[in-house]
């Protein structure tokens, strides 16, 4: 593989990453596959869209292009107020739907397939307010910069590598340092004795839809900043998430941004060897292999 | 006086429809150290996961000094000052002893959260030996040690402890005993279920038999200990023939 | 008055075709707490399966059979089910939302493969000229009609029969045991998975043949028919009319499928025509707050079935409680 297909693989796979870390903190939390997180992913990517756009309508000196990027300050100021936006829809998708189906002890099964249809319903109606056009945060073209030994990115890939990476480990030192992040690890080990330390089991679920949301409209901002903003984004990112959050094994942060890494890396090889067209696939073989042979994952604790 | 923790008529079970306990009175009173016996099934342990919050209450109350904390959800009940002991998975395994404690700290105010654990560790130097090792590599012993200390952090007016010696080898057994005595003589009233009667009761000052979900008798546990009725209960042999 | 027969006939014919894929659904699901989130892609096997084997030649795609269509049905149907069968192997063991997210990866694959490998599938064109059942009385449009609708009407029949029956059998009681009590599934060790299995692969095995009764009812098929969205109606559908209940596949099959078809005109009038997307987008909305609904305020369904699907599944809830072993 030349170092320019690893370099490809690993801003997409920051991406993955990126996603897969909010998939993994809710997976091992709230302890079912939400299907819908793909779609959380795609709204945060709208929303940011909708307000960047309105930004730079009011004021079009946010519009300006920064440095050498190839967006003014109406995105990144958008992509905060759609991260909280969209924690909040998060918020309202579980007061509405799962935190009924959890208290009624619905079986996991039930989880899944409301996410399921959550999914369905968030990504139709971005269908139904934006049409499946694809859109893009700038009209801007960026040339790639040489990096030497054939590498090539643009200076948008590389602060989206660099906010990655700045987030992962934020998010982890949240984890192993934080009160919060304390609590979190406590109710992902033992809900109930969580409880019975006095832990706000209730709050804490709260916090990680939230903190999980935010992760997802950051990799949504990505992904509609490097490729493109569809209502299908989500969709067709939700098995690369599920396949380096489990390789990742659930619950852990650094191992979910190495998978998403690995998982990137894997699907530009395949790009290159096999074809653009079988991208989808590495990520299924990736799955099921870590399935099959390793359940736990890279860092997971045995079942 | 009012009792530190008192249950009125209490029916507890984990289904609606099946009652465990069946309808128990209890009052706890301040410094004593309060011993549950009975045999398997009698309802002990979903007794005290009741009025821990672990359990669903169908019927009847609980209070904390006069407070009603029923209904309340487990982690408040640890801000009215209840602490609870499960039987297993009493700490979290994959926290450190310091995580463990720092997070049963949060419960305070800030102020307070360093001295308290400061003054845990002064009380339990095993766990100050190696604060950042991971609850999970510890010992069985010193599992039991580091949930105990977990709860009191808060300084709880009652600590509940069920079945701590379960697992533990004899020795372990009679150095915890001696503990929770030590802590108990130290003013922390203490509600204690317990299987292992005669250690038990060598340092309680109350026992209660619970029988079916029913206290069938409470008394002293000094005249309990050599009270034929405590093999009655637990055997089932009947009083009437002579064996 | 010939004209609404015409559109009833093929309105449930349709209906009928997706009657079958949730009768498949259920012995996985209902019968066997199999969680399959990939039906579209056994569906679409079968559909493939019978189409390559019954049309005539297509240049640069394999085919050219011209077998008669009951073989093409049969064809499909085992496909489908040595599919789910391999599927099953692998996945079988795993826990419930592992072999969700599985089957869904298993769909994903099979729209890829049916994408690309033009040479076997015709790629994103499809494949057209699949023979049409009765196809000589075409010229007689309602004859045409009930004819089709009398077959879909006695394969339904059929199955249902057939399914009660394989139910009643020692098969299908050792089967409603194994979901019912865990603690004999897991003594039965590894035979137990082998009754899912096989359960796994008839129910696969029927949404294949499911898959070419529809690709023959509409004579054309292509990739994007097989999208999560088909997954996602089918469930719908046995959830409304009542998972573990034969009666209710076929129910829920129908009650959905009207709704969903009936609203089509109702909603597109909302829409300017330049814009009917966006109709489409709003059905597939109110199909899903729709699902939603139905799980949280009758997820038994309509027909409901009087037996839980298993008190052994773990409970979602964050466990507050653990079972007592002790006192």
């Amino acid at each position: 593989m030349n170092p320019q297909t690893l370099l490809e693989g690993l801003i997409a796979g920051s991406m993955i990453g990126l996603g897969a870390i909010g998939v993994t903190l809710t997976y091992s939390i709230l302890r079912f596959a939400n299907f819908a997180h793909g779609d959380f992913l795609a709204w945060g990517a709208y929303l940011a869209l909708a307000i960047s756009g309105t930004l730079g309508s009011l004021a079009g000196g946010l519009a300006a292009p920064i440095g050498p990027f190839s967006f003014g300050w109406s995105l990144p100021i958008a992509a905060v107020l759609a991260a909280a936006l969209t924690a909040g829809l998060a918020l309202l998708v579980d007061a509405l739907l799962f935190g009924p189906l959890r208290r009624r002890r619905s079986a996991v099964i039930i989880l899944v397939m409301a996410s399921f249809g959550a999914a369905l319903t968030l990504r139709s109606l971005l269908e139904l307010v934006f049409t499946s056009k694809p859109f893009y945060y700038t009209q801007e073209l960026q040339i790639a910069m040489k990096l030497g030994s054939g590498m090539r990115a643009t200076p948008d890939q590389l602060l989206c590598l660099g906010v990655a990476a700045v987030l992962v480990v934020l998010v982890h030192l949240l984890l192993t340092r934080s009160a919060i992040g304390r609590e979190m690890r406590a109710v992902s080990e033992n809900p109930a004795l969580a409880g019975v330390v006095g832990v706000d089991v209730r709050r804490v679920v709260r916090t990680v839809w939230a903190l999980g949301a935010a992760l997802a409209c950051m990799a949504g901002v990505i992904a509609g900043l490097l490729v493109q903003i569809r209502p299908q984004m989500g969709l067709d990112l939700l098995l690369p998430l599920f396949a380096a959050s489990i390789l990742g094994g659930i619950g852990s942060v650094p191992g979910a941004m190495l998978a998403g890494l690995i998982v990137g890396v894997a699907e530009a090889a395949t790009v290159a060897l096999v074809g653009a067209e079988w991208r989808a696939a590495c990520a299924f073989v990736i799955l099921v292999a870590i399935l099959l042979l390793r359940p736990q994952g890279l860092f997971g604790r045995p079942d | 006086m009012t009792p530190v923790l008192a249950t009125e008529a209490l029916v507890a079970g984990y289904e609606p429809d099946l009652a465990i306990v069946r309808g128990v009175d209890l009052a706890v009173r301040s410094g004593e150290l309060l011993l549950l016996l009975g045999p398997n099934g009698a309802g002990k342990s979903t007794l005290v996961k009741a009025i821990a919050g672990l359990v669903p209450v169908h019927e009847g109350t609980v209070r904390l000094a006069g407070v009603e904390i029923t209904a309340a959800p487990a982690h408040e009940k640890v801000r009215h000052g209840l602490a609870f002991v499960p039987q297993t998975e009493n700490v979290f395994a994959t926290l450190s002893i310091e995580d463990n404690l720092r997070l049963a700290a949060q419960v305070l105010a800030k102020p307070r959260r360093a001295g308290r654990i400061a003054a845990l560790y002064a009380m339990f130097p095993d766990l100050a030996a190696r604060p950042a090792s991971r609850a999970g590599a510890l010992s069985g012993g010193q599992r039991q040690m580091l949930a105990v200390a977990r709860a009191l952090v808060v300084e709880p007016s009652v600590l509940i402890l069920d079945e701590p010696s379960v697992g533990l080898a004899p020795k372990i057994v009679g150095e915890v005993f001696e503990r929770l005595r030590a802590i108990n003589r130290a003013g922390v009233t203490t509600v204690l279920v317990e299987q292992n009667v005669r250690a038990a009761l060598a340092i309680a000052d109350r026992a209660a038999i619970l029988v079916e979900g029913r206290i069938a008798h409470l008394g002293p546990a000094a005249t309990l200990a050599g009270d034929p009725i405590v093999a009655e209960l637990y055997l089932g042999a009947r009083r009437a023939t002579a064996q | 008055m010939l004209d609404l027969f015409g559109y009833g006939a093929f309105f449930l014919t349709m209906a009928l075709t997706y009657a079958i894929i949730c009768l498949g659904l259920n012995v996985q699901w209902g019968h066997t707490g199999l969680f399959n989130v990939g039906v579209a892609g056994f569906v679409a096997v079968g559909a493939y399966a019978s189409a390559l084997l019954t049309t005539p030649d297509a240049p640069g795609r394999l085919g050219g059979f011209g077998l008669p269509i009951a073989v093409g049905w049969l064809g499909a149907a085992l496909a489908a089910g040595l599919a789910t069968f391999l599927v099953g192997a692998l996945t079988v063991r795993l826990r419930a939302d592992y072999l969700a997210i599985a089957t869904f990866g298993v769909a994903v694959m099979v729209q890829l493969c049916v994408l690309n490998l033009e040479g076997l599938t015709g790629g994103p064109f499809g494949i057209g000229f699949i023979p049409r059942p009765f196809a000589a009385t075409a010229s007689d449009p309602t004859l045409f009609a009930s004819l089709n609708l009398a077959l879909l009407v006695a394969v339904v029949a059929l199955l249902y029969l057939a399914l009660e029956r394989l139910l009643r059998s020692p098969w299908g009681r050792v089967l409603r045991a194994i979901r019912e009590d865990e603690a004999a599934a897991r003594a039965l060790g590894k035979n137990a998975d082998r009754f899912r299995l096989q359960a796994f692969a008839i129910g696969g095995a029927i949404m294949g043949l499911a898959g070419a009764a529809q690709a023959h009812f509409i004579g054309f098929i292509a990739p994007e028919n097989y999208q999560p969205m088909l997954t996602f109606q089918v469930w719908a559908m046995l959830i409304a009319g009542g998972a573990g209940n034969n009666r209710g596949a076929i129910l829920g099959a129908i009650v959905v499928w009207a709704l969903w078809a009936f609203s089509a005109p109702a909603i597109a009038a909302l829409f300017p025509p330049d814009q009917q997307a966006r109709a489409a987008a709003l059905r597939i909305v109110l199909i899903g707050l729709g699902l939603c609904a139905i799980l949280l305020l009758r997820p038994r369904g309509i027909l409901a079935e009087e037996r839980t699907i298993s008190r052994h599944l773990p409970p979602a809830e964050l466990k507050t409680e653990k079972p007592s072993h002790e006192t």
